[in-house]
């Protein structure tokens, strides 16, 4: 029979593997998370809000060469696929200098794009595809 | 509106504009708020967007309390 010392030890194991686990699902109900949500619903279309949520990114075009695409994904972290003819020619890495929530990262992205390309550009860390082609689905 | 995003989610700060046509105290207070933080905020380095319905965002650079929303994103990285 397991003693209440026995008991603690073992939620006190599972408890970070656990909180690990349900974390992100946490996370997405918090109070940040929500307003954030809110901002990115203002600011996609009904089609992009679909485009983010069954395909898990988000596809930006280009202001100014009529042919590129940034593929902006959902999830934080990753990297920004730039799209020039339907082929994937670059990634980019460009992160604010403060934590935000995800969706305010999105709309970040996008006004950048859209709004501001040139100087966005300017500070991606950009990493070329050299020989593979586009995965575009 | 003002949308400052932050780890908070977005702060907002509203104004009536007809208000403060009006001359509205707690309205003109309202813009002059929103001011202040837009320049705290774009002395950081951060970028503000004019949005418009049915009109793509615009970088602005200088406050604009006509604006339906201003959103300020925080300074950019490479990562």
């Amino acid at each position: 029979m397991l003693t209440t010392l026995s008991w603690l030890l073992i939620i006190a194991v599972i408890s970070p593997v656990i909180w690990l686990i349900f974390q992100p699902y946490l996370k997405k109900w918090s109070r940040a998370e929500r307003r954030a949500a809110n901002l990115l619903r203002d600011v996609l279309t009904p089609e992009q809000c679909h485009q983010l949520l069954w395909h898990g990114y988000l596809e930006v075009q280009s202001p100014s060469a009529a042919g590129r695409v940034y593929r902006v994904p959902r999830v934080q972290g990753g990297f920004v696929q730039v799209i020039e003819d339907g082929r994937a020619v670059m990634r980019l890495c460009v992160q604010p200098v403060e934590r935000l929530p995800e969706a305010d990262v999105i709309v970040l992205h996008k006004l950048m794009i859209e709004a501001n390309e040139e100087h966005y550009l300017q500070n991606a860390n950009k990493y070329l595809c050299v020989d593979h082609p586009s995965p575009l689905s | 509106m003002l949308r400052v995003m932050s780890r908070r989610g977005d702060d907002r700060v509203s104004w009536d504009k007809q208000k403060v046509s009006a001359g509205d105290p707690e309205a003109v207070a309202a813009v002059r708020e929103a001011e202040r933080i837009f320049a705290q905020e774009r002395a950081k380095g951060a970028t503000a967007f004019r949005m418009n319905p049915g009109k793509p965002a615009e970088r602005i650079e200088r406050f604009d309390q006509t604006a339906e929303q201003i959103v300020l994103v925080p300074r950019v990285v490479g990562g």
